[in-house]
């Protein structure tokens, strides 16, 4: 399969049009789950789709470590090249690297002020034009509504979408509250343009959408979680 | 004084540039008695440190060239070599490696664990040398070795453990508590000569015993006496460092001191780290290949410690003396005498042993022989260095040292006919003691061709040419080693013909090249039914091997191309092998274009450190240079940008990021892959090609 069918064909389609578009410039979005359900291979994946797609892509990483990520990057890569059998899939992959730029903080005391200027020094010092940033590791039990209200004014004025993953703790007490929103971010979602939620049902990981911008929510999407390549994928 | 192999210690120290490693081993040079008096590194008495032998070192407050040195020291024998700290020596640096049995990795208790010592650290991996740490420079400001340790853990993934807590830090350091004897040791005397112990001053003391026991834990994990020991409250300090010698030889421990070299803290005690948890040569394994062996499963001998065994040993080091050249040698089995007689095992070449050498610092001593686990050095050897010599029944050669390509090249020329025969001179003897370090001349323009791991390495051999020998030589502009390579295959049918009275010449060859994944050049024979006699077919290879060592595009080599003969035809008058070679030649330049080559250019791995404050300057620094970052990584107040640059965008890095950053941030790079040149850039270069090519034609 040549790349621009590879896009085209993609799952995460389905996704975008249950989302009036996905996000969207401006926009942030949310993915949130319990530990250990994939999060960061989604967050990967879409952040891989954008490549293809030769839209620059910045992944901030609050937890892991930089190599571990870019084994993320590459163990997504390959699974799309082999499950698509992309071809000349060498020189795809030397071509969509040069548009992904990892950063990697150290969350205790780094501030959001400290991040963004780290960020926007990336975008106009080092010419980088991205089209999307991944936060991944974010601790939104740590971080107040204003932190992520800063998050999306940098967004707007930067003209790009923002993905942050959620962790959701087991604590005894339920995770979700009763619209399917997880309790741990319904201090935030005056700032949250889209949110989805990954839930472990027996073997499948159903992907669902809580909020769509101003639109009623999709609900549970006709896709899945593979739980051998941890891609998404359409449910047939 | 004689000694067994248990008081032997061959080690390196190991470090960042910077990080005090000149002092520290100024400072052990001192205390174990070999010289008399302290010089700092950028002197201000005008002598340098006595490990910087190197003029230019000394003007540069740098260590270059790796020189062993012998001290004694607790009853011990150690060898010291000095490795180099920058990166562009690294071949100096791994060469040293190959026969360190252990090394103290030096750190700067304010710095830390930076880009080099992650880069040295990975090195001393490779060739699985244990080690042990000092964190140096404790009296600087902002001092903290603590911090330091974790980095230890974190960055460079040390399983390590204090052996010391600082008595004071910054300009309060005044010793250091040592905790398996659990007293406190100051430095006292002009110098720092003078040891006093005492008991741990009051404020440190809840500290030192939680220490102590994080010490006690991690030894016990490599002592199961010294666990029952603890068991039963009998514990010893000898129960100690025996665990913490079996950890640190596993490679598993890495124990950790500290102290200040400049203020002459903490050294001694250090040197006794060596001596206690250091390998003697006989506690590390080593192997050579046996080159006779038929089977491979067979070639790997481990080579044993007995003195009677026949010799095997390795010139490590070559270096020019007044009295001619002196080769370091280790000797990793069996003895060396005056008159021993040897075999160059690259060349089989036969030698005789005249003088052997142990040397200090700043003198040598003639000895009568040397055994196996020892550094020594021979007088009066022609051979490169990286060349196993044994004994003449064995045919053995040690490991061969992995070399890397060099990736950047420079034209010399010789100011005067003098200057001509003295560099000439100069380069037969850097060629011979840096296998990285490489001269031809270019048959065209006539010029002579350096070619070396970076600017800095070249610039280096420049100043010793005119310093060591002599030479003044202008420099042309450095050129980076581009290459050529094609993409797809393609298939070829070529003729040549010539009929101008006399003999003719003849040769059709028929084929196809395609991209060669792995290696440099490969040439396939199938041809069946006679249609190439046999004996033109080495011609053809021979004439492919010829056409491909320049490139259509810009004329550098082309790499990574099979080249695959299927058919082809002969004439029995008039073929030869002339005309089978300029038939194969002919054919490559008629199939290259159609094979789709394209141009490559080395790719550095460039790491840049420094306050964040400069991130936006730096990423907007490797932005201009064609770089790619492919990550930065912010803890507090300090940044690492690692980024993928060209190496024909990296000239002047250093003058540039010095500007931007204050000089607060700095950077290593190392040799990464080839990669290919944008087609912007492919054309540029094409175009200065063309131009060269009819500058030459006039």
């Amino acid at each position: 399969m040549v790349k621009t069918h590879l896009i085209k064909r993609s799952p995460l389609r389905v996704l975008e049009e249950a989302t009036h578009g996905g996000p969207g410039r401006g926009a942030l979005a949310v993915l949130a789950s319990p530990k250990g359900v994939g999060k960061t291979a989604c967050l990967v994946h879409i952040a891989t789709d954008k490549l293809f797609q030769s839209k620059p892509v910045i992944h901030v990483s609050y937890a892991s470590r930089v190599d571990y990520i870019i084994t993320w990057y590459e163990d997504i890569f390959k699974e799309i090249a082999k499950n698509r059998r992309l071809r000349d899939a060498v020189a795809v992959h030397d071509e969509i690297i040069k548009n992904r730029v990892i950063m990697n903080f150290n969350q205790d005391g780094m501030k959001t002020e400290q991040v963004l200027r780290s960020l926007e020094a990336m975008i106009t010092g080092g010419k980088f034009n991205a089209d999307a940033i991944i936060v991944d590791g974010y601790n939104f039990g740590l971080a107040e509504p204003s932190d992520l209200a800063k998050f999306k004014a940098f967004a707007l004025r930067m003209n790009l979408e923002l993905w942050f993953s959620a962790s959701l703790k087991e604590n005894g007490t339920p995770l979700y509250g009763p619209n399917g929103t997880p309790v741990l971010l319904a201090p935030h979602m005056g700032e949250i343009d889209v949110l989805i939620t990954l839930q472990a049902k027996g073997d499948v990981v159903e992907i669902r959408v809580v909020k769509d911008h101003g639109h009623p929510a999709a609900g549970i999407l006709p896709l899945k979680l593979d739980p051998k390549t941890l891609l998404i994928a359409s449910e047939k | 004084m004689t000694t067994t192999i248990e008081q032997m210690r061959n080690i390196g120290i190991s470090a960042h540039i910077d990080s005090g490693k000149t002092t520290l081993t100024e400072r052990i040079l001192f205390y174990s008695g070999k010289i008399h008096r302290i010089h700092e590194v950028k002197g201000k008495d005008g002598v340098g440190a006595t490990m910087d032998h190197m003029d230019l070192e000394r003007e540069r407050g740098i260590t270059i060239t790796s020189a062993a040195t012998h001290v004694e020291w607790g009853g011990c024998s150690i060898n010291i070599i000095d490795t180099p700290g920058h990166v562009d020596f690294t071949i100096e640096v791994e060469r040293s490696l190959r026969v360190l049995d252990g090394a103290v990795l030096v750190l700067c208790s304010v710095g830390g664990v930076q880009s080099q010592t992650i880069t040295v650290d990975r090195q001393l991996r490779r060739y699985n040398v244990p080690r042990i740490a000092f964190i140096n420079k404790c009296d600087r400001v902002g001092a903290n070795p603590l911090k330091v340790r974790d980095q230890l853990e974190e960055k460079l993934k040390h399983n390590s453990v204090l052996m010391q807590i600082p008595i004071g830090l910054e300009d309060q350091h005044k010793g250091v508590v040592d905790l398996v004897e659990m007293k406190a040791v100051y430095f006292d005397g002009r110098d720092g000569e003078d040891i006093r112990v005492e008991e741990i001053p009051e404020e440190l003391r809840a500290e030192a015993s939680q220490r102590r026991n994080d010490l006690l834990d991690a030894a016990s994990m490599f002592s199961d006496e010294l666990t029952e020991a603890i068991l039963e409250d009998r514990i010893t300090s000898d129960l100690i460092h025996e665990g913490v010698r079996r950890g640190t030889i596993a490679r598993k421990l890495t124990p950790v001191f500290m102290g200040s070299a400049y203020k002459n803290k903490g050294v001694q005690t250090m040197l006794d780290g060596i001596v206690r948890y250091l390998p003697n040569p006989a506690e590390v394994e080593n192997v050579a290949i046996d080159l006779d062996a038929e089977e491979e499963a067979d070639q790997n001998v481990v080579l044993t410690m007995d003195p009677n065994a026949p010799a095997v040993l390795l010139a490590f080091k070559l270096e020019d003396g007044p009295y001619g050249q002196l080769t370091y040698i280790r000797i990793y089995q069996g003895r060396v005498e005056k008159g021993t007689e040897l075999v160059n095992s690259r060349s089989r070449q036969k030698t005789k042993v005249g003088r052997l050498i142990r040397m200090h610092a700043d003198h040598m001593e003639d000895i009568s022989s040397a055994d196996s686990g020892d550094i020594a050095a021979l007088f009066g050897i022609d051979c490169a260095s990286g060349d196993t010599f044994t004994a003449p029944e064995l045919n053995y050669s040690m490991t061969s040292i992995y070399v890397p390509e060099p990736v950047i090249s420079l034209a010399i020329k010789p100011s005067d006919k003098k200057a001509l025969d003295r560099m000439a001179k100069a380069l037969n003897r850097f060629t011979k003691e840096d296998p990285t370090f490489r001269t031809f001349v270019d048959h065209e323009s006539h010029e002579t061709i350096i070619q070396g791991m970076g600017e800095l390495h070249l610039d280096v051999y420049v100043e010793r040419m005119k310093r060591e020998y002599d030479a003044e030589v202008e420099t042309g502009k450095p050129q980076v080693a581009y290459r050529e390579a094609i993409t797809q295959k393609a298939e070829f049918d070529y003729t040549h013909k010539k009929q101008t009275g006399g003999a003719g010449q003849y040769g059709r060859v028929i084929g196809y090249v395609e991209p060669l994944a792995e290696g440099v050049y490969e040439f396939v024979d199938e041809v069946r039914g006679g249609r190439i006699p046999r004996e033109f077919i080495p011609s053809c290879d021979k004439g492919f091997k010829a056409v491909v060592k320049k490139g259509d595009l810009i004329g550098f080599p082309v790499t990574g191309v099979r080249i695959v003969l299927t058919d082809g035809q002969y004439h029995d008058v008039d073929s030869s092998d002339n005309a089978f070679q300029a038939a194969a030649r002919g054919a490559f330049r008629q199939v290259y274009r159609k094979a789709k080559p394209q141009i490559l250019e080395p790719v550095m791995k460039v790491s840049v450190e420094g306050p964040t404050e400069f991130a936006g300057a730096v990423f907007g620094s490797i932005n201009q240079r064609r770089g790619i970052i492919v990550s930065s990584v912010e803890d507090g107040n300090f940044s690492r940008v690692d980024a993928e640059v060209p190496l024909s965008e990296m000239f002047g890095y250093s003058m540039q990021l010095r500007s931007l950053t204050q000089g607060k941030a700095e950077f290593t790079m190392e040799f990464l892959k080839y990669g290919r040149v944008p087609a912007a850039v492919a054309e540029e270069l094409q175009k200065q090609h063309l131009e060269k090519k009819a500058a030459e034609a006039k």
